[in-house]
């Protein structure tokens, strides 16, 4: 078996410059704010290093900015890169705080060979301009320990391997501090040289929890790593080293995300409906938006212009320090109908769809509705009003069984304050509701006012007229 | 002076009656056959605006557009009424023959959604008709749905008040309804394109209450000792 192993040095650094533009020298200092722990390029060059004090840093460059590593962070961060690595390869396990492993000897028939995996990995890190040290070997902790040094190579040869390993000073090789020291009273300063010691001796010498390491490195113990799955939701996060005012400012980390997401979408065959959207504010609560599409929608470029018409309506409350995206409901993608081979005509079910989530998105989805009659005999009963949904087949209501009625209904019963100049018909009594305590009983008329309009009139049981629809 | 008049003639700006040319815009005929004679065998303009001024609902309004809105509906195009005054009442519509699915009904809160939403209606190609009760327009908004609608090249409707007849307005089609004595409908063509307008013709509507002038006889009359409160 072979092992790749991907070392994130300064994933947190690379994640905040990816999602805002360079904005100058940036360092992560560690959770109690007293060291650096890892420094971006620009502030390398002012002369700040990891491990240094941050007032020594703050002295070297004023204007730093800075962020406090959070381990939550970090861990969700870890869980991004896997997703995108699940696209090439099927068996990863995550390696808690900053790596990556992926098997990679089932996949080179796949790839044609191992340097081509090697490519590959190497090109999506560039496209996601992430920084991470590669290496494989014949065990996972093996490669590790190689990318941990930054002394990986694209090899499978195990004698090869094994050399640049036996290489490794003791220093770098993550035993405990105790063993470390003993290793070394003993004159031992490489890796190779404890490999060459009797396992029976290390074990009775040192420790068996050494020994269990050294062969987990050899290969000659079994190092079983479980596979990871990737979670059935997708979460991204934005943090911003400047708080953003204006909601102008979100759409360039939206615009990456977005895209991530359609290309997760994709690569899932799904779609989905809603999108959550959370900013996080420094002292409010946070914002949550939901932003719904009428129909399954994959498309970056709509769900962008649906958030736009969002922020548009709500203008941000506080200054945003993160934001985050979060899909959990998905569905399957229906295969593609109504284009046409040449893509000719237009889409026209997708343009309803587009149509529709744009006027939600600005108007609410309240402000929308579609009708249908209802079986009902009290005419303010008979009509019922829904959210809007997409046309199916064509009904035809047998038109011969309903009675006639006015096209305009008065959302309440207006008193009649004109003499009628003609009586056309009626009348017709309507008569119920006694079941729901809503009840009615009046007599109906068609009357013509004087102003010309047709009206549809009734008398209540009280004697009183009242107006309540128009034939128009 | 032929010299000037013929000088004259040759300006663009000089508008001369006798040339005006047939129009070539494409249209969907209203369903009233006297009216489409009268609108020179054409009827609503496609990818213009049209309006309809008028003082009160119940005049048989919806009845002149509702041979429109059978077929637009049976044609499986959205219809689309923004901020309708009353309720569009559904049996009514499916006893008529509309398929009530292509019907959405908008509401809006203020001008500026109104526009932006009738504007977004009027340039999607999945709309078929707009029906649009904006209140009251500036000559400016008119214009920008103007341009709307010939991108989108659908059918609208906006329903305005008969005081704006003597405004100026971009609209193709303009025109004025009055009611009858007999439940029908006076339309008095205030512009249209491509002929000079002034024609006027009246369209029997009194089915759309069910009536036939010897029924009226028969009708009980109301016990109208109330009336008038």
């Amino acid at each position: 078996m072979l092992w790749l192993y991907l070392h994130f040095p300064h994933l947190l650094l690379d994640h905040i410059r990816r999602h805002q533009p360079p904005t100058g020298a940036l360092v992560i200092v560690d959770g109690a704010g007293h060291f650096v722990v890892q420094a971006c390029p620009t502030a390398r060059d002012l002369g700040i290093e990891t491990g240094m004090r941050l007032k020594t840093a703050l002295g070297l460059a004023p204007d730093l900015n800075i962020m406090r590593a959070d381990p939550k962070q970090e861990a969700w961060l870890l869980e991004d890169q896997a997703r995108w690595l699940y696209h090439y390869a099927a068996h990863i396990t995550l390696a808690p705080p900053d790596g990556i492993w992926a098997e990679v000897s089932s996949l080179q028939k796949l790839y044609g060979g191992l340097p081509a995996i090697w490519q590959t990995v190497e090109q999506a890190l560039t496209e996601r301009q992430l920084t991470a040290w590669v290496a494989i070997a014949h065990t996972p902790s093996a490669a590790r320990l190689l990318a941990h040094t930054g002394k990986g190579e694209c090899t499978a040869d195990k004698g090869h391997i094994l050399t640049a390993l036996g290489n490794l000073p003791l220093l770098a090789t993550g035993f405990d501090k105790k063993s470390s020291t003993r290793l070394q009273r003993l004159g031992l300063n490489t890796l190779g040289e404890v490999f060459a010691l009797p396992a029976a001796e290390l074990a009775r010498r040192l420790s068996p929890e050494l020994l269990a390491v050294v062969q987990k490195i050899q290969g000659t113990r079994a190092d079983p790593k479980a596979p990871w799955q990737p979670p059935h939701t997708f979460r991204q996060r934005a943090d911003f080293i400047q708080e953003v005012e204006h909601s102008q400012g979100l759409l360039f980390s939206l615009q990456r995300i977005l895209a991530e997401l359609e290309e997760d979408l994709c690569w899932r065959q799904q779609d989905t409906d809603t999108l959550l959207l959370m900013l996080q504010h420094r002292h409010e609560e946070p914002t949550r938006l939901r932003i719904r599409t009428t129909g399954p929608e994959h498309r970056a470029q709509v769900f962008l212009k649906l958030i736009q018409l969002k922020l548009d309506q709500q203008p941000l409350r506080a200054p945003v320090t993160s934001l985050v995206l979060a899909v959990k409901r998905f569905t399957g993608r229906e295969a593609p109908g109504g284009q046409d081979l040449l893509g000719e005509t237009q889409d026209l079910n997708e343009a309803w769809h587009t149509l529709i989530s744009r006027l939600q998105a600005r108007l609410g989805e309240q402000a929308l509705k579609q009708l249908a009659p209802r079986e009902d005999h009290r005419p303010e009963c008979a009509w019922s009003a829904s959210d809007v949904r997409k046309p199916g087949k064509p009904y035809r209501i047998a038109s011969g069984q309903l009675p006639h009625r006015p096209l305009w209904l008065l959302k309440g019963p207006r008193p009649l304050l004109q003499t009628p100049v003609v009586w056309h018909s009626g009348p017709e009594r309507i008569s119920g509701g006694w079941w729901d305590g809503q009840r009615v009983h009046r007599d109906y008329y068609i009357a013509q006012l004087p102003g010309g309009e047709l009206a549809w009139v009734f008398r209540d049981v009280q004697d009183g007229w009242f107006i309540h629809g128009w034939f128009g | 002076m032929s010299e000037l008049l013929s000088s004259l003639l040759q300006d663009a700006r000089v508008w001369q009656g006798h040339k005006h040319r047939k129009t070539n815009q494409s249209a969907e005929p209203t369903g009233y056959q006297v009216l489409d004679n009268q609108l020179g065998g054409l009827g609503w303009p496609r990818g213009a605006l049209s309006e309809c001024l008028l003082d009160t609902c119940g005049i048989g309004e919806l009845h002149l557009v509702l041979p429109l809105i059978q077929r637009v509906s049976q044609e499986g195009k959205t219809i689309f009424w923004l901020n309708p005054p009353h309720t569009p009442y559904a049996p009514a519509l499916a006893r008529e023959g509309v398929s009530l699915d292509h019907l959405v009904m908008i509401n809006t809160r203020d001008q500026n959604d109104f526009l932006w939403t009738l504007e977004n209606c009027l340039r999607s190609p999945v709309t078929g008709l707009v029906l649009a009760w904006p209140g009251r327009l500036a000559g400016r908004d008119i214009r920008r749905l103007q341009l709307a609608s010939e991108a989108g090249g659908n059918v609208c409707v906006l329903f305005r008040s008969r005081r704006e007849v003597d405004q100026n307005s971009p609209a193709a089609l303009r025109l004025e309804l009055i009611p009858g004595e007999h439940q029908d409908l006076k339309v008095n063509i205030i512009k249209r394109r491509g002929s000079w307008p002034g024609q006027r013709c009246s369209l029997a509507l009194g089915q759309r209450a069910d009536i036939t002038n010897k029924e009226s006889s028969q009708v009980v009359q109301g016990p109208w000792s109330g009336a008038g409160r």
